[in-house]
Parts: C-alpha cells; structure tokens; sequence
C-alpha cells in the first residue's frame, strides 16, 4: 500500500478514541496527545514513555471509598475533653453559625456534646505517633505507612451532593468522576483488563445510595466510565458465553465477524470499524483474563490468612481488597472501592462496629500485600468517605449510644503508598473535632475556603489535586472541553499538597 | 439508500415488501414517495422523540438519593403524538414551557409543561429546602440554555460570562420565570410529586381522547343555539344548585378488599375540601375507605370523582350504588353522577387498590358552579357545558342534545377511567422572590428583587407578551430571536447527518466551533421559520438531498476523514436504542403498542439492589412478562441513577443532565453485549426461526438474513464467511445436541420444538454474529 493512500492516511488520522485503542504501547492518552501537540501522533512515541505531566510518583490507585461519612470521631480524631464534657451543649463559639441538616436543626435535646465511647491508643509512625480508635486495630498495625489527614473538609451536607461532590468536583451530577478523569488522562495498560474497575463490597448497613454517575463520564465519552466488577452473576456484565456456546464457538463467530467487518472496513475506510475489531479481540481476552482473575486458588494459606477467611467469600470487602492488590498486578491503573453503610444517624456503635470489622482487616492486609510484592511505592492507596460526623449527638445520648449527624466541616482521610510520606499525620482540628484548626490549636479565621488555600488544610479539590498530582497530571492541565469551557476535575480550585509527598 | 433514510426517520429499516415495493416503483419520484411514507409512519414520533428526551433528560425516577419512581410518562407520548402531528415546533416549544398559561387550555399543552417538571430532585432526610429551590432553578435554567439556546448558561450562575456576552443578573432574571412554579422543592419521594394532571396512560387512549374531545366540541356547537335561547333559563337552575356543602371528610387506613368498612379509630381526617388528595393508593387487594356528608338545599345533581381500581364501590346512605360504567380492567379513577334529594346524606367510598400506581384522589364538583357566579357559557369550560348539557334534571334535559351529550359524558367518564397522572408546571399565586446569589450560593441573596427578563443580547422581549413563561416562549420563537431556529435545525442535521452543521451542537457561544457551512444553516434556520417550524418539511428537505443521497463511501479523491465538507454520506454506529429495537424488529417480535409505563425487559440479577438505599422504591428490578419484554426501547424503563446496562454500554446519557450529542464509543464491554445479552440471545433464535421457516436453503435464508439487516444480498466474501461459520457449527452441535438445546433456551418465548435443534441452534449464531457485525450496527 502506497503511503499517500488515502485509507493509509485515514488510518494515521486517528480519532482520540482510537488513540486509546494503543495505549498499550505506552503511547500515552488522549488526554496527553492534546497536551504533546500533534507530532508524537504520527511518529509513534518510544515505548514506555509515560506521557505524563512529570514523573509520577505512583502508577496506579486504589481508593477505598467509605460511602455514608465515617464518623472521624470514633475512629481517627482524638478528643478525649469530650468527655468531660458528655451531654453539655455544643458551644455557640465553636458551632459559630454553622448550618447544621434538617435533622437536628430542631432536636429537643439541642446538640449535646458526645464522645467517643471508643478506647484510643497512640501508635508509633515515622513522626509524632498516631492516635487509633480500638475500632480499628489491624489498621492501627499498618500506621507507619499512612498518611493521616486529619483537616479534609467540604461545603456539601447530605449525602447525594457531597458524594457527587468528591468524586466529580460539582454538587450538581453531570461531570466526570475521579475515575474518568484518570482514565481519560492515564490510560489503560492492559489489553485483557479494563482500566478502570469498580467494585462495591458487602455492608450489613446498605443505607446510602450509590449512583451511576460516581464513575461515571458526565460529558466524556462514555468509554471512560468505570467497569464494575460484581459478586453476583458475571463479574463482569455478560461477561460469560450463553449455555451451549464454547469459547471455540465464540472464536469461530469472531473470526466470521471480522471477515464481514473487514468487507465494510474495504468499502468505507473508517477506522472506528478497525478499533471495533480490536475490541471484540479484547473482549474475548477478557473472557478468559477476568476469571482467571477472580480465581484466588492461587492465592498462598499465607495471604488468605492476611485477609481473612473473609477474602474467601465473594463481595466481602476483603475479597474486594484482595481483587484490588490482582488488578494492580495485572496492570489495571484505577480501582475503586464502594463500601457503604457509614450514614451513623442513631446507633452509630452498633453500625461502626460492624462496618470497622467490614473493612479493618482487608485496609491493612491490602497495604501489607502490596508493600511484600514490592508494589506500595508505586500504589497509591486513599481511604475516606463524603464528609464527617457530628461532635453533637442526633437523638438519644447515653454513654454507651448515640448517633452522629453529617459534618463537612472537617473529617479524617488516609492514604499510603504511592509518593505519599509515610507515617505522619497532617492538619489539626480543635478539642471538639468540630472546626480545623492551626497548628498550635488555634481558631482558623477566616475559615478555610476554596477561595484560599490554608496551610494545614486539605479541601476535596486539594485531596483531587493531590490524587493527580501524584499520578504524575498536573489538576490545572487535565482539561476536557464541553460546551465552550476546559473543564477540570478541580474547576477553579485545588491545592497540591506538597506537605504530603515524599 | 431505503434503509439508511428509514433508520434516519424512523430508527427502523424499511419493511421488506415496502422494500420491494419502493425497489420496484419506477416512477420518477420513488424515492421522495418512501420519504412521505416513512415521514407518516407511526415509529417516526418514537424516534425523533428519543433525541428530544436525552436534550430535556426525561427519566422514570426522581434522578436524586432514594431516586424514587416518578409518574411522568404522559409527558414522553405527548412528545411522540406531537412529532407524528407534525406540531410545529414553535408550538412545541410554547405548550411545554408555558401550556398551562395559555387561555383555556388542552389536556395535551397541559402535560407538555412536564418539561419544566424535568429536573432531577430530592427528599433527602437533612436537605434544606431553600438550597434545593435554588438547585431545582439552577437545572431548569441550564437546561434551557443547552437545549435551546445552545449554550451554557452556567457559569453566570457564579459570575458574569467570561467569554460570551451575559450578566450574571441575566441568569436571575432568567431564572425568575421559573421561581414562580407551585410544587415544593423537595419532591417527597413521592411517585405523584404535585401539581399533577390525569392524562392518559397510552398513546392509543390519547387518540381516543383526542378524538372524544372533537367530537365534544362538535356536539356543544351543534347545540349553541338551543343553549342560546334557553340561557336565562340556565342561570336560573343554577343559582340554587350553589348552595350544597360538605363536611366531615375522612379517610381510613389500608385494609383488606373483603374488610367491612373500618371502625372509628381508624380513620383520619382530610384536608383540601371538597376533596382529598393524597400519598398512594395500595395495590391489588387491598382498599381505603372514604367517607363524608353532603348537604343539599334542592334535589340536585353533583359529581363524584374518586381514584380506585374496578371493584371499587359507592354507597348513600349505606345503600350501594350502581357501577357508574361498565368494567374498566385498569381503571385507577372514575366519576359518578350522583343525584340527591334536598337534605344530609351520607357518602361512603370503598376505593379498592388498582394494578397500576396512583395516588389517592377524591373530588366532588357540581357542573353548574361557574354558570351560577359567571353567568356566561362563555365562561364555563368544555368539560362543565357538555355536563350541564346531559344534565337530565337541568333546563336543557328534554333538548334532543342531551341524549347524545348523556352518552358522552359516559363514554369519556369511561375513558378517564384508566388515566394515570403526570407532573405539570402551575404557577403559584404569589410571585417568589428572586433575587442574585452571590457565587450561587442559595444563602447568599444580594440586590433588589429581579424581574423576570430575558438576555438582552438576544434581542428584546416581544411587545405586549406576560413576563412569565408564556411570555419566555414568545421571545424564544419569535422571528426576530437568532438562536433557537439555529440550534433546532442544527441538531435536526445532526441526527441526518451524524454531525450537526455547528459540530459542538451543545454550545452556539463564541469557544464552540464555527459552522462548516455558514450560509446553509442561515437559509435553513430561516426556512425553518418560514414554513411555520414545520419538522416533516425541513427533513423531508434534508433526505432528498443530493448530500444526503451521496454514497458514504471512501472517497479517494478527497482527504477529508471527518466529512467536514459534507462530500460523502453519513455512516456511523447506530445507538443504543436502534441496536436493540433492530433486534426486535428482524426477528418479528417488537411488539407495537406504543405509550405507557415504561417497560422492564431482562437485565442481569442484582443490579439495582447493589447501588440502592433500602428505603428506595426502585431497588428492586422487576423483569415484566409477555409481550412488554419486546416494546420498542424508547419504553424501556428510564431509572436514571442506572438506567439499563445496554443503554448505558452503547453511550446512551444517564438523563441526570441535558445530552445534545451522545458519544460514540467502541469498547470490548459492548462486543460482550451484543453477544451475550439475553434478550439478544431470545431475538437471534427467533430470527433463525424465521429465516428457517420462510426461506428452504442456505443461501436463500441468507440473502434473507442480510436483506434485513443490511438492506441487500451479502457479498461473496460474506456469504463464504457465514457458510463456513454454519457448517462449523452445524457439526458441533450435531456432536452435542444438549449444548444446541441449552442455547435455545435463553429467553420467555419457548423454544419452536418442531425445528431441528441443531440446525436451529447453527443459525441462531449465525444470526447474532450478523446481528454483531457492522453491516447491522451502522448507519451507512
């Protein structure tokens, strides 16, 4: 074929989707070939060049979301003045006017102080120690590698707004996740696998909502989305051949299809026909690739019992993890996981409880896992949930029972691994864990905004940021335009926290 | 060319003997003949109405937190009835802003201003309403703004356009017109979130009531100047019939359908007199009792209206009465005319549980009311003047209209009978105020109240028109507007052509991309106003193009891989809908009812449940039966927290946000659809039946196969590829005969067991792969 052939040169005028379809060969993305400039196009870029902003600190990450807000006071937040102070009201000074749901604006009871009926202990990390609630002891084990953030905070107070906020930037849905954005700006390489999985891990508690659109596009092309991999029928949606029909039948039908599709390919040149023949070449790889992923058999006694004889039972949040640790292995950059049940209104020591068994076993293990494969330092692993919990108890308060209503005005995350240093802890808040505070203690004021970054402070577009950062994106570059606008995942916010990188 | 201007206009490929018919028709004007047919096809509203119901995000669910079912359905016909109708489209746009304000209006503009019901909602336990009020606006707002003046508006939300030339108390004004609506800002999680209207359930019952309606209005013509002479006479009888009262009403609790009226301590009072509305009635068999007294100083008539499915039962005075009508299966709500004698009576309702949804409901209305305190004909409405002329009791009672007007009033109470409800826009009595949020923030009000107003940049608001939404929509249509002609006919190219003439069709401003073809879209923006917004003329005129009617072949003369120059004809991935519909269509078995609830067919186990929160009333996906499995896809359910999986795999929007232009993705997910998807494995047995029964060789069933997928015979190349595909797999199920059995069980239809299972399994796969491939996926 001549190279002045127009259905040659058809071919080199890849469409941005088509760029994805060669990801695998290190090209880059779609998102970088905007960035680059047009020559790596046609020249091909040298394999292994990553494309990136400047050199990644992590691969790849896995984020465990915590759906429903935990509570920071039960778990991560230190106040032990609260106690004296059980069942006293929140004082004026410290609520300072802050718009308080629906649900307690008019209790009986007004907002009596309640603390934490959990015991603390100090651990050691690689700085000054890092209070753990019992809650959680096998995460506890695990404290010189996190990062503990304890000033996250957000504008958003239930839970549809402030979830839709965190993993898309904009109380209103309609934009891309977290998980979109990175697919869009990193990529996938693998070409048996996804790029970009989802996973949801069994609760006792379903009491949130989870929606579409937290991996979804919003207004990218919907091939950025997030691939869900379920307990339940096909871990991946029709996923297995119908009865009757063997993956030699199916090769036979794929061979047949690309004949045909070859014939309109000769006749029209387009060549979104070639990148659809690939797919249905991946497709039929992952008939084989994702079983053989969601096989643990090949899992050692050794790293089931890292995880728990929990890790053996389809959905758990152990098993999730243990998925999570394969996919990294296999090259899947992005995996996201979905824990619910974290919404603590009324018996929030009944439901913590519970949810802390969930999780606490499979956070740690996870990290163990990755750490002995040599895979933390390249691994970003971030666990936190929409907003916090409240000081002030929702409805009846005893020692042993409260409930917490939702508090965005500051809440605890984690991360580990992946560029982040490990072993410290970041960001203060006062003695009622109810407004973030300076180093010394004392009262931010003004309050940290969005307008401002302040220093010790980590807002949602500041953690996004740093998500990216870390990935090697810097979050004022990634754009995607739509409607006339370069949208970002931050919008006109974000503050890397450099504070928190190694 | 027959099928690529069929699955333009009506998302179908042409029937087979149209095909024939059409490849055999040698008259000059063949073509143009095809377009006319295809342009008055029923399936033409369907499929134009998709578009429109990804711009206005339609969806069955409330779209926030518990994302609730919705009842709003009637909207999504009325859009179909209204593209079959060829509607013009400034009345189009007019009824669903502002039908409500239009004088007397039609049930049809009525549930047309569910538009501006279309923004997702919430009923979160701590959302404040205030913040929500604000929200609600903001999408509305929006949403105008991308639908039809191609634009985002929101970033005036927060501060003047940095790039086009708006002010940020433009965006406030704008959103004043929309401050002003009744419903509360949380919607309650209620399936009836009101103000609601009674519309009908399908498309079928919409052509019977519209047809009932005319024939209304030609029987109260008839009898204008009976009624004219006997005026005075009217006013008198009315006059007393005002005087009635009622008092004490009360509604009980949920019991069983065999329960004896409940006693005292279960019963609760109800407000809104004289009549209730309220939550949900329960389904199936249980009921609520109703119960209150009416006083009446004259033997007078006055009409009940109560929700209730057919079992439902009335009683005065503890005597039972009558079924108004004769059973109605579906019925939800009915009237019944009931007569007293003067004096205190006793009312009791036993409103049993219906099949369907519906709120419950209960009016009592005397038809002589407005002619009593207006005196006019003129002023009663048409509902009203055919009561009062089937009144048997009234002054035009031995007039030999009121016979016909008694049968009537019967057949359209039978009729409304089975109406379901749907959410419509009402203004309240006293104005909202509306003034600028600082950075858009709900609680951050700042400045003089606004007036409602429009963007001055867009030319002025019409002379003489309300400042409120009727007053919107006269400004949006008028001919001195210059966008929203542009933007329509813009997207109406797109869905021709694959691309708009303005590619980013959802942005008109100044960072969109500039027109490929900047004369054309003038002249059709302006041709589009000239023939009176007529949809069927501007795309009658568009597929009888010679552009249109260009191969969509490579052209190896031009570089020009986009088709910016319009220099071949379209070809592109068909959508999500299409694929499935096609599906259906090829192996006989979509199902033609047209309207209604949406449908559930199969979607894998699971789904919903895993996302959920436990108090939502969608978490549970419940598959239908019988022929809803294969209603168009226009129908399927539209839950838009998770809309169905192979909506969503092949790019269809989630309807949370406006979509002008949907992507077109290729992604491996897709390829395990289109082969493992159950309702896909049902429609590829039964086209392999159909080919096996209509056609007795292989290559006969074949040229069967790709003249219905493909539109022609199948090339040498195609044909030596299936036959060897058939021959592989005839032998290997004819090894295994359990296998050929267990493929053909996928699906409710049962297997045709006359039919060799081996050979019937061969082709069934055959079928999918074609089915899969691009000759059927495309728009070519």
């Amino acid at each position: 074929m001549k190279d002045n052939h127009p259905i040659r040169e058809s071919e080199l005028m890849m469409t941005r989707r088509q760029l994805f379809g060669r990801m695998a060969l290190g090209l880059g993305t779609a998102a970088m070939a905007d960035l680059l400039g047009p020559s790596l196009l046609s020249a091909g870029a040298p394999s292994g060049q990553t494309g990136t902003h400047h050199t990644p600190k992590a691969k790849r990450v896995i984020y465990l979301f915590m759906s429903g807000g935990p509570s920071h006071h039960d778990l991560w937040d230190y106040k032990p003045k609260m106690t004296e102070m059980f069942g006293e009201q929140l004082p004026d000074h410290i609520r300072d006017g802050q718009r308080v749901t629906g649900m307690t604006a008019n209790q009986k009871n007004g907002l009596p102080v309640a603390p934490s009926k959990y015991k603390f202990t100090q651990h050691q990390n690689n700085d000054r120690g890092v209070w753990i609630s019992e809650l959680l002891p096998h995460t506890a084990s695990v404290a010189k590698e996190l990062c503990v953030v304890h000033s996250t905070f957000t504008e958003a107070i239930n839970h549809d707004p402030a979830i839709t906020f965190i993993q898309t930037g904009s109380q209103i849905p309609g934009r891309p996740s977290l998980g979109a954005w990175l697919s869009y700006g990193l990529g996938n390489l693998n070409e048996n696998l996804p790029g970009y999985v989802v996973m949801h891990a069994h609760t006792s508690f379903p009491e949130q909502s989870l929606f579409n659109r937290l991996w979804g596009t919003g207004f990218m092309p919907s091939d950025h989305q997030g691939i869900l991999l379920r307990s339940q029928g096909d871990p991946v949606l029709y996923l297995s051949n119908p009865k009757g029909v063997s993956s030699q039948d199916r090769r036979a039908q794929l061979d047949t299809l690309a004949a045909i599709n070859q014939g309109q390919h000769k006749q029209f040149a387009d060549p979104e026909i070639l990148s659809r023949i690939r797919q249905h070449e991946m497709a039929y790889r992952m008939q084989s690739s994702v079983p053989e992923l969601m096989d643990l058999s090949q899992e050692s006694p050794e790293t089931i019992e890292l995880y728990g004889q929990e890790a053996r039972k389809p959905g758990s949040f152990a098993a999730c993890c243990l998925n999570a640790r394969r996919l990294a292995e296999r090259g899947v950059r992005n995996i996201q996981i979905f824990h619910r049940g974290w919404d603590a209104h009324g018996s929030l020591p009944r439901e913590h409880e519970s949810q802390c068994k969930d999780i606490d076993r499979g956070c740690a293990a996870l990290i163990k896992d990755l750490k002995r494969h040599g895979m933390l330092d390249e691994t970003l692993v971030i666990w936190g949930g929409e907003f916090g919990r409240t000081a002030y108890c929702q409805g009846g308060l005893t020692r042993e029972n409260y409930g917490r209503d939702h508090h965005p005005r500051c809440f605890t995350t984690w991360m580990a691994g992946g560029g982040v240093k490990a072993g410290i802890t970041y960001g203060r808040t006062d003695e009622y864990g109810y407004n973030i505070t300076d180093a010394d203690g004392n009262t931010l004021i003004p309050q940290p905004s969005t307008d401002k970054w302040t220093p010790g402070t980590m807002h949602i577009h500041d953690l996004n940021a740093t998500i990216l950062h870390l990935l090697g994106i810097d979050h004022k570059r990634l754009t995607y335009r739509y409607q006339g606008r370069d949208f970002r995942l931050t919008d006109v916010h974000g503050h890397v926290l450099h504070d928190l990188i190694a | 060319m027959a099928r690529r201007v069929a699955l333009i206009l009506t998302g179908l490929p042409p029937d087979p003997e149209q095909l024939s018919r059409y490849l055999e028709d040698e008259r000059e004007d063949a073509y143009e003949r095809l377009v006319d047919e295809l342009l008055a096809n029923p399936r033409f509203g369907e499929h134009q109405a998709r578009y429109w119901l990804d711009a206005v995000r339609y969806g069955d669910t409330h779209g926030l937190h518990l994302d609730n079912r919705r009842g709003i359905y009637p909207y999504r016909d009325w859009v179909v009835k209204a593209f079959n109708n060829n509607l013009p489209l400034d009345d189009f746009i007019t009824w669903q802003l502002a039908g409500d304000l239009l004088p007397n209006p039609t049930l049809e503009q009525r549930v047309a201003t569910g538009f501006v019901r279309m923004n997702p909602t919430t009923s979160e336990g701590g959302a404040i309403p205030a913040e929500f009020q604000a929200k609600n606006n903001f999408d509305r707002v929006e949403n105008l703004g991308t639908v039809l003046l191609g634009m985002t508006l929101n970033c005036t939300r927060c501060h003047t356009h940095k790039y086009d030339p708006i002010q940020q108390t433009e965006y406030y004004r704008l959103m004043a017109f929309f401050n002003n609506t009744a419903e509360y800002s949380m919607d309650g999680n209620a399936y009836v979130y009101g103000p609601v209207i009674r519309a009908p359930e399908n498309q079928a019952d919409w052509n019977q009531w519209t047809a009932l309606e005319t024939e209304r209005e030609t029987l109260l013509s008839q009898a204008g100047e009976e009624i004219e002479r006997r005026l005075t006479e009217m006013q008198l009888h009315a006059e007393p019939t005002t005087h009635w009262s009622s008092e004490n009403w009360k509604i009980s609790k949920t019991v069983s359908m065999e329960s004896p009226i409940p006693p005292e301590k279960d019963w609760d009072k109800a407000g809104d007199l004289p009549g209730i509305r309220r939550g949900n009635l329960p389904g199936g068999e249980k009921a609520v009792w109703l119960s209150f007294d009416v006083s009446v100083p004259v033997d007078q008539v006055l009409w009940l209206t109560y929700s209730g499915g057919p079992d439902s039962l009335v009683f005065i005075n503890e005597i039972q009465m009558p079924l108004p009508h004769e059973r109605v299966e579906d019925q939800r709500i009915t009237s019944v005319e009931l007569a007293f004698s003067e004096g205190s009576h006793q009312i009791q309702v036993k409103m049993a549980g219906t099949m369907t949804l519906t709120a419950v409901e209960a009016r009592l209305d005397n038809a002589w009311q407005t002619m009593a305190s207006e005196g006019m004909w003129e002023a009663c409405t048409s509902k009203e003047r055919l009561l009062m002329l089937a009144d048997a009791r009234g002054p035009l009672g031995h007039v030999v209209f009121q016979n016909p007007a008694h049968d009537l009033v019967d057949r359209i109470t039978r009729k409304i009978s089975t109406f379901t409800t749907s959410l419509v826009a009402k203004d309240r009595s006293t104005p909202r105020t509306t003034q600028l949020l600082r950075r858009g923030e709900y609680n951050l009000p700042t400045g003089d109240p606004l007036q409602p107003g429009i963007l001055k940049v867009m030319g002025a608001f019409p002379k003489g028109a309300p400042r409120n939404r009727l007053g919107l929509a006269r400004w949006l249509t008028s001919r001195e507007h210059p966008l929203v002609s542009r933007v329509l006919i813009n997207r109406i190219w797109q869905r021709t052509f694959g691309e708009g003439l303005v590619r980013s069709s959802e942005n008109f401003g100044l960072q969109g991309t500039q027109p490929t073809h900047p004369g054309l879209i003038d002249w059709l923006a302006v041709e589009l106003q000239d023939s009176h917004w007529d949809l069927k003329h501007m795309l009658r005129l568009m597929v009888t193009s010679r552009t249109f009617r260009q191969q969509s072949n490579w052209r190896q003369d031009i570089n020009d891989p986009p088709n910016l120059l319009l220099a071949r004809g379209p070809s592109y991935r068909l959508d999500a809908e299409v694929l499935r519909d096609l599906s259906l269509w090829a192996s006989g078995q979509l199902d033609p009812h047209m309207g209604g609830e949406g449908v559930k067919p199969y979607q894998p186990s699971g789904m919903w449940l895993a996302m959920a929160h436990p108090g939502s009333n969608t978490k549970r996906y419940v598959k239908d039966e019988g022929r809803r499995l294969y209603r168009r896809s226009l129908y399927v359910y539209w839950k838009r927290t998770s809309p169905h999986p192979m909506m969503s795999l092949f790019d269809a929007p989630s309807r949370e946000t406006s979509c002008v232009r949907r992507s077109r993705t290729n992604t491996s997910l897709q390829s395990l659809g289109l082969f493992n998807e159950t309702q896909r494995l049902e429609m590829s047995r039964l086209l392999a039946e159909r080919l096996i029964r209509e056609q007795p060789n292989d290559e006969e069933r074949l040229n069967l196969l790709f003249g219905l997928l493909a539109g022609r015979n199948p090339t040498d190349n195609e044909k030596t590829a299936c036959e060897g595909l058939l021959d592989k797999l005839r032998k290997r199920y004819a090894t295994a005969e359990e296998d050929a059995l267990a493929l053909l069980s996928y699906g409710d239809t049962l297997r045709n067991t006359k039919l060799n299972p081996v050979e019937h399994a061969a082709w069934s796969q055959v079928a999918i792969t074609v089915l899969a491939s691009d000759v059927a996926i495309l728009l070519y």
